[in-house]
């Protein structure tokens, strides 16, 4: 499950590079998904301990709060956790949460937008006052009652962010097939007798694709801010360990007032890295940042 | 550029007629290099102007009437405002001043004065090129340059423009430059023109001599294409190919490539520029066998594309 | 005219649906339908009064209608764990919420506005390559992650600031406004502002850089210089007066959107606001406030955004002077 699900971005990967000239932001962007998806697959030989693990030294005292240092690369928790392992480990529940819920979204909102575009009269209203309700209400109170009352599993928080984030991709691919659905090499297939479904999938889709990574690129981003936001108060699956559930546990265990900042600037960092990665990769900044100003 | 008359700047479309009369007003990209040529106004030399200089030419005595007077408008001011702007900005009018100078305008340029509350988009076309004239005329400048003002506007709306140009032109006694690629308009509101070609001016003269006796293919080529001056016949011809990319003009003559009439010299050296009669000079190898040239150009058959080789 | 009804009626049908779903999220929750207003906590008569009120013992359907008429006159119920009607405890929090998000966005907004511009007219300097790639960085951070390093940093490193609450505890005011203008209040909104700050001011930063580039490129700032006028009037009263359109939009709608996305700051920072409010219910399986908290957010969102749009037609003649 985590193997297939965090091949798409290599794959999304493959299509950039094929581009004759490719912006460094992107590559940026590109490298820093590599790193993070190798960081994943091999989280279990990279990781030192087992990031639930309750440490203890040779005289059975607890291993709490142990500075960085060559046993504990970032040191422990003040439960005696090696917080080294638990970031590494992080890093494939991030990746699952941010490429799942960009598969579901980027799928969802390319499906709505081309059915929008391309079948126009009300099947367009319906669909488009659909997404104005979606983008009508409050995301992150949303996805915790809804973790909250379905059960704090990750797949929930996906599907939460899924439910709120596919009007933007929907809004976007919905303009553009629109244009595209002008040109005149449709007309042409529609005259050499093409049906209806065949000029979706081999003229309208190819067009489209493009705009769907680039969206689902923005997803994986937005999917892991909210996770963690969701774990960071404490509504998130109690079984795994995420970035956002190491910032609770630092702030619950009072990492602030302790000054242990090598505890709780790591899972940040790790944060900023892979979000940034995905506004790099898109470049479209003012429509990741205000998606509803551009229409 | 003589005192009180209308030049007209003719040429097609992208041979950087608005990139010439922009750069008269020392306004250009900042990617822009002025690699040649001298500038005069006023016996004085606008490339060696700084700031300062510029600051007591734009406007007061040389202004600008664009091609878009819609895109050349502020959206979100009243055009009213935009005046006014001008005047109390750049004229130091004070604030009834001002007022009682953009009534005067409005009605100058015949539209009624109420409508400067309205915003440019609310104009119709040939309002807002009115408008445009009437910002210009604001300082009571020495030099108008005005940039295609017609071109995008109905035939009869440009007629109307343009009488009002004139009429000011004449009652105000202002020197004006009217760019456009349209000869007729040329030879409807212009005392002098100057033919330019890829950049380059190819002939200059006054209307009548330059229209009557086109001295340079180009200007004979141009004269064809349009049908209202042009040949009895009523066909257009027009001039086969595009012009060349001035970012690597050929070398040689720059209408060489296009030039019915080309011969080998043409496409090594730059013909130089001859006075062909008190006030007409043109820049054309084949000058002096011009009356022959003209004579062929009215010939269909000239300008199709396999008949090159005329000479 | 009939932009603003269309505008309006528009705005009503998403609340209409909002409260729609919130209707059936509450009520087809797996358990107790009756969990929805009523606690085990509460006593027989207080049940059976809400049972009523609520309509509880009555079909879906018609437990739906009572629900929206409810609605309509701020009826939400009573909270389970404060014992008292959700709509005084929500608005009794909410100028905390409204106080904190306003005061950051509008720095925010004042700040990105300036520098954007700024950047816009210095474009290709080498501080464009410092500047945007931070910005974008401190957009990707979680706020509450911004709040900790600089409760870390501020609260308890220097010891500046107090690290939680609204009010230092025990203290009283005269009023509400005095609690608000008070000293203490103003040093404990300190540190949430910040990190609100951090966060907001990228959006308003990029997107007038974007806009002025844009703008700058217009005929009408050519004809600008070519009337001679100045340089700092080009910028100011052209370029900037026109590349400001979007970002005031975005203003509203940033308005309405962060009363909802303050949940995690608020909790950082133990301010009393509204999403601190919602998630404490949520937590405490208190349906009812859960349920009031939620819709005012979501009404806060969906007016603001229909302010956004009021406010774009007001500003650009294009549209207001059809
Ligand atoms: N002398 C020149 N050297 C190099 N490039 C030039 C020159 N003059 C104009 N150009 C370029 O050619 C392009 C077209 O120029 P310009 O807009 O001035 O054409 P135009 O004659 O006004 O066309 P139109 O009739 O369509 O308005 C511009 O991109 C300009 O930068
Ligand atoms: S110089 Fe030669 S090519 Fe140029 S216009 Fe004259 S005849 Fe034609
Ligand atoms: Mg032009």
């Amino acid at each position: 499950m985590a193997e297939a699900a965090v091949a798409v971005p290599a794959a999304a990967a493959g299509r950039r590079f094929r581009l004759p000239k490719i912006d460094p932001y992107a590559a940026i962007g590109l490298t820093i998904y590599v790193v993070f998806f190798l960081v994943a697959l091999f989280a279990d030989r990279i990781a030192t301990h087992d990031p639930l693990e309750i440490l203890f030294d040779d005289d059975g005292n607890l291993l709490s709060n142990v500075a960085p240092g060559a046993a504990h690369v970032l040191g422990t928790t003040n439960l005696g956790r090696d917080i080294f392992s638990q970031l590494v480990m992080g890093t494939r529940n991030a990746l699952i949460v941010g490429v799942s819920a960009a598969i579901v979204v980027a799928s969802l909102g390319t499906l709505v937008g081309l059915v929008a575009g391309f079948f126009g009269k009300w099947v367009d209203t319906l669909l488009m006052r659909v997404a104005d309700v979606a983008l009508g209400i409050p995301f992150l109170p949303f996805v915790i009652v809804l973790a909250a009352f379905m059960g704090a599993q990750t797949s929930n928080v996906v599907i939460a962010v899924a439910l709120l984030l596919w009007p933007n991709t929907a809004r976007v691919i919905r303009s553009q097939v629109l244009t595209v659905r002008e040109r005149a090499f449709i007309e042409a297939a529609r005259v050499t007798g093409s049906s209806t479904w065949r000029i979706l999938f081999v003229h309208v889709m190819p067009n489209i694709l493009p705009l769907t990574f680039l969206y689902g690129s923005i997803a994986v981003g937005w999917a892991i801010l909210t996770e963690a936001s969701v774990s960071f108060l404490g509504f998130g699956p109690s079984d795994s360990i995420s970035w956002g559930y190491m910032l609770q546990d630092a702030y619950g265990s009072q990492a602030m007032s302790r000054g242990t900042y090598f505890w709780f600037v790591p899972p940040g960092i790790c944060i900023i890295l892979v979000v940034v990665a995905g506004f790099f990769i898109s470049r479209g900044y003012e429509e990741i940042l205000f998606p509803k100003l551009k229409d | 550029m003589p005192e009180g008359e209308v030049v007209g700047l003719v040429g097609e479309s992208g041979c950087g007629k608005t990139t010439a009369a922009r750069a008269l007003t020392g306004v250009v990209p900042a990617n822009a290099r002025i690699a040649g040529g001298r500038v005069t106004f006023g016996g004085r030399d606008l490339l060696a102007f700084g700031a300062k200089d510029w600051d007591g030419v734009r406007w007061r005595q040389i202004a600008f009437i664009p091609q878009s007077a819609m895109n050349s408008l502020d959206p979100v001011y009243r055009v009213g405002t935009q005046i006014r702007e001008v005047l109390r900005h750049r004229g130091g009018l004070g604030r009834g001043e001002s007022d009682r100078r953009v009534d005067e305008l409005f009605s100058m340029v015949g539209i009624a004065p109420e409508r400067q509350q309205d915003y440019p988009h609310q104009f119709s076309g040939g309002m807002r090129q009115r408008a445009a004239i009437a910002l210009a005329l604001a300082l009571n400048p020495r030099l108008v340059i005005a940039d295609e003002p017609v071109t995008a506007l109905d035939v009869i709306v440009q007629r109307q423009v343009l009488d009002t140009f004139r009429d000011l032109q004449v009652r105000l006694g202002l020197s004006a430059i009217l760019v456009t690629h349209d000869i007729s308009v040329v030879a409807y509101a212009c005392d002098r023109v100057v033919v330019m070609y890829a950049g380059k001016v190819v002939e200059a003269g006054p209307v009548r001599a330059v229209l009557e006796a086109p001295s340079h293919p180009y200007t004979m080529g141009l004269y064809n294409a349009f049908p209202d001056l042009g040949r009895a016949s009523g066909t257009l011809v027009p001039i086969e190919g595009n012009p060349p990319d001035l970012r690597d003009p050929p070398k040689g003559c720059r209408f060489a490539p296009r030039c019915p009439f080309a011969v080998a010299k043409c496409r090594e050296a730059q013909p130089p520029t001859v006075t062909v009669a008190p006030g007409h000079t043109a820049a054309c190898w084949r000058l002096d066998e011009a009356p022959q040239l003209r004579q062929l150009a009215r010939e269909e058959q000239t300008w199709l594309r396999s008949s090159t080789s005329a000479a | 005219m009939p932009r603003i009804v269309t505008r309006l009626l528009h705005m009503l049908l998403v609340l209409w649906a909002v409260a729609t779903i919130l209707f059936l999220m509450f009520r087809l929750m797996p358990g107790d339908p009756t969990l929805a207003y009523i606690d085990t906590t509460f006593s027989a008569e207080q049940r059976q009064q809400l049972l009523v009120m609520f309509g509880l013992d009555r079909p879906l359907h018609e437990q739906y209608f009572i629900y929206l008429w409810n609605l309509l006159q701020g009826e939400l119920g009573t909270s389970f764990h404060y014992k008292r009607p959700v709509l005084d405890l929500v608005l009794s929090v909410l100028p905390n919420t409204v106080v904190l998000t306003f005061v950051s966005l509008l720095l925010a907004y004042i700040f990105g506005v300036l520098v954007g511009a700024w950047l816009a007219w210095r474009r290709g300097s080498w501080l464009e390559g410092v500047v945007i790639p931070s910005v974008l960085a401190l957009r990707a951070a979680p706020e509450f992650w911004l709040g900790m390093v600089l409760l870390a940093t501020l609260g308890f490193g220097l010891g500046i600031f107090p690290s939680g609450g609204a009010n230092s505890p025990g203290a009283t005011f005269s009023s509400e406004w005095a609690r608000i203008f008070s000293l203490d209040y103003a040093q404990h909104l300190v540190l949430p502002t910040l990190t609100l700050f951090l966060y907001l001011q990228g959006l308003p930063l990029l997107l007038m850089r974007s806009n002025m580039l844009e703008v700058m490129q217009e005929d009408f700032i050519m004809m600008a210089r070519m009337k001679g006028l100045s340089e700092r009037s080009i910028m100011l009263r052209h370029a900037a007066r026109n590349a400001m359109l979007p970002v005031v939009t975005a203003f509203a709608l940033g308005f309405g959107g962060s009363i909802g996305g303050n949940v995690v700051v608020e909790s950082v920072f133990s301010w009393p606001g509204l999403g601190r409010l919602l998630v404490n219910a949520v937590a405490g399986n208190d349906y009812p406030l859960a349920q009031g908290a939620f819709l005012l957010i979501t009404m806060f969102l969906v007016v603001m955004n229909f302010v956004a749009d009021l406010l774009y037609s007001a500003l650009d003649p294009r549209v207001s002077h059809g």
